[in-house]
C-alpha cells in the first residue's frame, strides 16, 4: 500500500514542483558614485525612507533584505534597524531622519550621535525606497459547496510589480556611495478544475533576494584588501 | 424536532459574526528611548488634563465596523517621560495647585485636540494610519498664557504579519513617538521656554520678543 502511494504521489509532486511558480522577469542595476569596501567588524543598517515622504516600503521587505545581506560567504554584519533608530532617538525618526547626505555633517555634530554610531560600528546606511503593487489582474474563478462536497472552476491571474531602490550612504566619508535598483514583475495564475492550483510568482521575495545579493557585492566592492 | 446542536452552532456563528463587526484596541503604555539631547535648563510644571489619563476614541467606519481605541494612560506616561528627558526638573501639578506657589519657571499643559485614523479599506493600502493633534499651552508663573503650539503627529503601520488591532496600536504608538520627536526638536524654539527660564534665573525681564506667542509653529 505504501509503495503504491509513493508511485502515485511522486509524479504529482514532481509536476507540482515544476509548475507551482508563475512567470517572473527581473532586472537589477547598480550605479556607483564612490568606491566602497568594509572592514572586519564594520556593519550596515537597512532603513526604509520615511513614510512622511510617501514611501511605502514594507517592514517585512526590510527584514528580508537584512537577512539576505547576512547570508553567504560575503555576508555582512547587519545592525537591526529598530535597534539603530532607538539608539539614536530622535535623529532617525520618520520625521527627522536625514533625507540627503548633505545633512549628515550637521547630524554628526549633534550630541552623542558620532559616539553611538561608532559604538555600533555602522559603516553604511542603506535606505530602501519602493514597494510591491498589484498592477493588473483578471479572469474569473468561482467556488461552490454543498452537502455532497464542493469545488472551484475557472481561471484567475494577477501581476505584481516590485520596484525598489537602495541608496547606500557611507558614514565614514559622509557621502553617497551609490544606488542599487531592482525591478521585478511577476505574473501569478490560478487555474481551478474542482481544486484550485495556485502558480505563484513571488515578485517581492525575488526582488529581495536579488537586491540583497547585489548590495553585498556593491558594498564589499572594490577595496578587496579591506573586505571582511 | 430541531437539532439542538445545530441551533447552538448557529448561535455561536451569529455571535462570532456580530463580534467581528467591532474592534477594541487598548494601548500599552509606550516608552521612548533616552534621547540624544542636552536638557533644557528649566524647571517646568506639567499639568495633565483628565483626558490624558483615559482617552478613548470611538468611531464607526460607515457600513463596515466599529472601532474603539483606548489610549488609556499612554499620553500621560509619554509626556511625563518625555519632559523628564527634556528639562532639568519636572514637577507634576494637579488641577487645584497654584503654579505661583511652586518653584517652576513655566507651567506646561498639553491636550489632545483631535485623533483620527484610517484602516486599509479606506486608504486602499495595507496600512493603518493614525493622526493625533496635540496642543501645548505654556503659562508663566502668574498663570498668563505665553505660548500656544499645535503638534500634529502621524504614525503608520502595515498589517503584513500582525493583526489589524495590533497594526492600529502600533500606528498610534508611532504617532505618539512622532509627536515626541517633534517636541524634542522644536518645543523650545516654538515656545521660548529655555529663554524664559534663563531670564528668570538672571532675574532679568523677559525680552519683548520672547513674550510674543509663537502660535501655530510646527
Amino acid at each position: 500500500m505504501i509503495l503504491n502511494k509513493r508511485i502515485f504521489w511522486n509524479p504529482m509532486l514532481a509536476v507540482g514542483a515544476l509548475v507551482l511558480t508563475g512567470c517572473i522577469t527581473s532586472r537589477v542595476e547598480d550605479s556607483r558614485i564612490n568606491s566602497t569596501g568594509i572592514k572586519s567588524g564594520e556593519g550596515v543598517v537597512v532603513m526604509a525612507k520615511s513614510y512622511h515622504l510617501g514611501n511605502e516600503t514594507e517592514e517585512d521587505y526590510i527584514q528580508c533584505v537584512e537577512r539576505g545581506l547576512e547570508r553567504g560567504s560575503s555576508g555582512l554584519r547587519v545592525i537591526p534597524h529598530r535597534q539603530f533608530v532607538d539608539s539614536l532617538f530622535p535623529w532617525f525618526e520618520p520625521r527627522t531622519a536625514p533625507s540627503e547626505t548633505k545633512h549628515l555633517p550637521q547630524l554628526m555634530d549633534s550630541p552623542g550621535v558620532v559616539e553611538r554610531i561608532a559604538e555600533q560600528k555602522v559603516r553604511y546606511i542603506i535606505w530602501l525606497d519602493g514597494d510591491t503593487e498589484r498592477v493588473a489582474g483578471g479572469g474569473s474563478l468561482s467556488c461552490a459547496a454543498g452537502p455532497g462536497g464542493g469545488g472551484c472552476f475557472g481561471f484567475a491571474w494577477w501581476q505584481n510589480q516590485a520596484d525598489y531602490e537602495a541608496a547606500v550612504w557611507d558614514l565614514n566619508e559622509l557621502e553617497a556611495a551609490g544606488t542599487v535598483t531592482t525591478d521585478v514583475s511577476g505574473t501569478s495564475f490560478m487555474p481551478a478544475l474542482v481544486i484550485p492550483i495556485p502558480l505563484i510568482a513571488r515578485a517581492q521575495a525575488n526582488a529581495c533576494k536579488s537586491l540583497a545579493q547585489q548590495l553585498q557585492q556593491f558594498i564589499v566592492g572594490d577595496e578587496g584588501d579591506d573586505s571582511a | 424536532m430541531r437539532n439542538p446542536i445545530r441551533i447552538a452552532l448557529s448561535a455561536i456563528l451569529i455571535l462570532g459574526l456580530l463580534a467581528g463587526c467591532g474592534s477594541n484596541v487598548t494601548l500599552d503604555t509606550p516608552t521612548i528611548p533616552t534621547p540624544l539631547i542636552v536638557k533644557i535648563p528649566a524647571s517646568v510644571g506639567l499639568r495633565l488634563p483628565v483626558e490624558f489619563q483615559h482617552y478613548v476614541h470611538d468611531e464607526e467606519i460607515i457600513g463596515r465596523e466599529q472601532w474603539s481605541i483606548d489610549l488609556g494612560n499612554s499620553n500621560a506616561a509619554l509626556f511625563t517621560q518625555l519632559f523628564g528627558f527634556m528639562f532639568e526638573k519636572v514637577t507634576l501639578v494637579s488641577a487645584d495647585e497654584n503654579p505661583a506657589d511652586l518653584p517652576i519657571d513655566v507651567l506646561i499643559e498639553p491636550s489632545i485636540e483631535a485623533f483620527e485614523f484610517s484602516v486599509p479599506n479606506q486608504s486602499k493600502t495595507d496600512a493603518f494610519a493614525v493622526w493625533i493633534r496635540y496642543r501645548i499651552k505654556v503659562f508663566d508663573q502668574q498663570g498668563t498664557e505665553v505660548a500656544n503650539w499645535p503638534v500634529s503627529a502621524y504614525g503608520k503601520s502595515q498589517k503584513a504579519s500582525i493583526s489589524g488591532s495590533q497594526a492600529l496600536q502600533r500606528a498610534a504608538i508611532l504617532a505618539m513617538r512622532d509627536a515626541a520627536a517633534l517636541m524634542i526638536m522644536k518645543l523650545d524654539e516654538a515656545t521660548g521656554i529655555g529663554s524664559m527660564a534663563a531670564a528668570r534665573a538672571g532675574n532679568g525681564p523677559v525680552p519683548e520678543s520672547e513674550q510674543e506667542q509663537p502660535s501655530d509653529i510646527e
